[in-house]
């Protein structure tokens, strides 16, 4: 993990985490705050008092029916002391009956059980539960002795509800005794459960801020190797934000480096050749003038009879005047490459080099024709707007010159009696201006593509191999690109890139 | 490897040490065709404030677990619980007893108690958790419980709102644990004895 991830990590979790513990404080305030409210004192006593009045109420009615079975033994021993039979019992038995609400049937039954009067309520199926219970009583009259059964009955739900009263006030007390550990619990769970959701956001946001971090390593790794010289770094930029800007442009940066390493190596090179060929020059050029006037003089001042001899002096004068004239082209051609001035660039429209060249079209036939134009069709399209790039207008003439002169070289080669043609534009796109030479001649083999720049390197019998790589570095100069690659037409396209100036 | 080791050193420690520290309480047991019966009194759960408690007309349970586990582990061989639900009638003299689906009526607390506390002769499993011990020493833990609150009421009077959100079932459901427990207990445990050849 990088130093920055860390830091990155780092601040994503001081800020959920102090978020999470301002959460808990706030939260543990809040709900005993809530819990008091809610659970409090004065509520549960309230709860203990409603169960108290029902144990009362439960009270009271027993002790109603306990009341309501004196009375009845009162009212059967006044009966009994009046001496009066059970036909005057069983009205009375009625009455009271009547009376007392809870009191659901009364028998009396003397000691052998053998009852005396007897008095119930009709019962109703559909009526609620009752306790029915026997409240016994015994009556006395000197010495006759009564038993009396008393059936009292009062609803069950009376007693439920007392337990569930109990019950619920037995839950809230505890409640109300554990208030500061219930309010805890919801504060740890709360917590707890905050702490998940915190631990996600974090991995989340590890995993997001990852991207951003890899990337930035990736920046700081592709930085190393370049200072390490390493130029064939790129790196991905596929997102739309800052990162993504910062590694184009480290692309754009390496990318340049790239361009002006090979562009300076080869210009570097040209300067190593050009230097050759200025000494190269020099040594040539110097015995040629006394080989060829000594040639002369042999031929001229010889003076014998030998007939056969004086032809074998003119053939060798001949020859040697001949390959001193190829020698002396050579050595004009060396010279020149040698001379090659380094452009002055100023801004210009390339249109009108293009022009140029198309003037200059009649003369490059008649020169590869040796005096006579070559059957080869030259169209040059003029660019239909300006385009305006930094150049030395002659030095580009020469090198784009050079590729006409080339193209029709190569298709009269191949297509001496005609057929031959060589395009010629100049236009713009995508930020750079273009100038393309295309012809239809055999082309140049793949393999060599990379190659047909280099100094003397030529497939001609008759080429210096020095014509392209002045192409190419007058184009290094302005700053440009030259690449060469198939025609639509079937034989090569050289296409020069230059950088248009509004896109500096 | 080595911390599982340590942890289950650690963890046995604390066993052994909570059993030590255990109060033991003269049980007799008594091996019936391979099964353990224990008698012992938990009587002494009931003081003053559950015997006045008992008294009060409202239904409160007496609840006694007893278990049977090898020395040195919490690891239960057999286990058996014994409740009971006490109420005092208030409309008839006495006290209602509950036993699973039998009622029983007691005249005084101190029956209650005799039938509730004092376990006579309970076998706590069965002979096929004995049969592959015998020889190895055990011990009878009893826990004894007045009103713990039944998870079933517990649910009904302790209810999470009907939201959506997660905190309120995961805090009710730690609530109900702390509230329902039982409001006085004791645990003793008896002697070491070995399981019957």
């Amino acid at each position: 993990m990088s130093r920055f991830e860390r830091k990155i990590l780092f601040a994503i979790g001081i800020s959920v985490f102090l978020a999470l513990g301002g959460a808990v404080f706030l939260a543990r305030g809040a709900l005993r705050e809530v819990y008091s409210v809610g659970v409090n004192e004065r509520f549960g006593t309230e709860l203990v008092h409603g169960v108290e009045a029902r144990r009362g109420q439960l009270l009271a009615l027993r002790s109603s029916t306990e009341q309501a079975a004196d009375a009845v033994q009162w009212a059967v021993e006044a009966e009994m002391a009046r001496q009066r039979g059970s036909q005057r019992i069983t009205p009375m038995l009625q009455e009271l009956l009547e009376r007392y609400v809870f009191v659901r049937g009364i028998r009396v039954t003397t000691v052998d059980d053998a009852v005396i009067a007897s008095v119930s309520r009709p019962v109703d199926p559909r009526a609620e539960p009752m306790r029915v219970t026997t409240r016994d009583r015994t009556a006395s009259a000197g010495e006759r002795r009564v038993h009396i059964a008393v059936e009292v009955a009062v609803p069950e739900v009376y007693f439920e509800r007392l337990q569930e009263a109990g019950a619920a006030a037995d839950v809230y007390s505890r409640l109300q005794r554990r208030s500061a550990s219930v309010s805890d619990v919801y504060v740890w769970v709360f917590g707890v459960l905050v702490f998940l959701v915190i631990v996600v956001a974090f991995l989340i946001g590890a995993i997001l801020s990852r991207r951003v971090t890899k990337r930035v390593a990736a920046l700081a790794e592709a930085s190393r190797k370049v200072g390490a010289g390493d130029l064939s770094v790129s790196l991905p930029s596929s997102a739309t934000d800052e990162i993504t800007e910062l590694t184009e442009a480290f692309n754009d940066m390496v990318r340049d480096l790239r361009d002006s390493r090979t562009r300076i190596a080869y210009l570097q090179r040209i300067g190593a050749w050009q230097d050759f060929a200025r000494r190269l020059a020099h040594e040539i050029k110097n015995p040629l003038t006394p080989i060829q006037l000594a040639a002369q003089e042999m031929d001229e001042t010889y003076d014998g009879g030998d007939e056969d001899y004086q032809r074998k002096l003119q053939s060798a004068r001949a020859i040697i005047e001949e390959e001193v004239a190829t020698l002396r082209r050579l050595v004009g051609e060396f010279s020149a490459f040698a001379k090659l001035p380094e452009a002055d660039l100023a801004p210009a429209d390339l249109g009108e080099v293009v022009h140029a060249i198309e003037t200059s079209v009649p003369a490059m036939l008649e020169d590869v024709g040796r005096g006579t134009p070559v059957p080869v069709e030259v169209e040059v399209s003029p660019a239909t707007e300006s385009i305006r790039v930094r150049m030395d207008p002659m030095m580009l003439k020469r090198g784009l010159d050079n590729l006409v002169r080339n193209a029709i070289q190569a298709v009269h080669e191949t297509q001496p009696d005609g057929g031959g043609r060589v395009f010629v534009r100049a236009y713009k796109a995508r930020n750079s201006a273009f100038v393309e030479v295309r012809d239809n001649g055999v082309g140049v083999a793949e393999e060599d593509w990379d190659r047909v720049f280099d100094p003397y390197y030529t497939t001609r019998p008759e080429g210096t191999g020095l014509g392209l790589a002045i192409v190419k570095k007058v184009v290094l100069e302005h700053g440009g690109e030259v690449r060469v690659d198939r025609a639509p037409e079937g034989g090569a396209r050289f296409c020069i890139e230059l950088p248009l100036l509004e896109s500096r | 490897m080595r911390r599982w080791l340590i942890a289950l050193v650690l963890l046995t420690s604390a066993v052994v040490y909570a059993q030590a520290h255990l109060p033991a309480r003269d049980m007799r047991i008594a091996w019936d065709r391979g099964a353990p019966k224990v008698s012992f009194s938990a009587k002494d759960l009931a003081d003053e404030r559950v015997r006045r408690e008992l008294s009060g007309g409202l239904r409160k349970r007496l609840v006694v677990h007893v278990s049977s586990h090898f020395k040195g582990s919490n690891h239960a061989l057999a286990h058996r619980t014994f409740g009971c639900a006490v109420t005092r009638d208030l409309w008839e003299d006495g006290y209602l007893v509950r036993i699973g689906t039998k009622s029983m009526r007691f005249k005084t607390v101190e029956q209650v108690l005799d039938h509730c506390l004092v376990v006579e002769g309970l076998f706590v499993g069965e002979p096929k958790n004995y049969e592959r011990n015998k020889g190895k020493d055990i011990y009878f833990f009893v826990r004894a419980e007045f009103n713990p609150i039944s998870q079933k009421q517990c649910r009904e009077l302790i209810r999470p709102s009907g939201g959506s959100d997660a905190v309120g079932p995961i805090t009710v459901s730690i609530v109900r644990r702390r509230i329902c427990q039982a409001e006085r207990d004791i645990e003793f445990r008896s002697e070491f004895l070995k399981v019957p050849q």
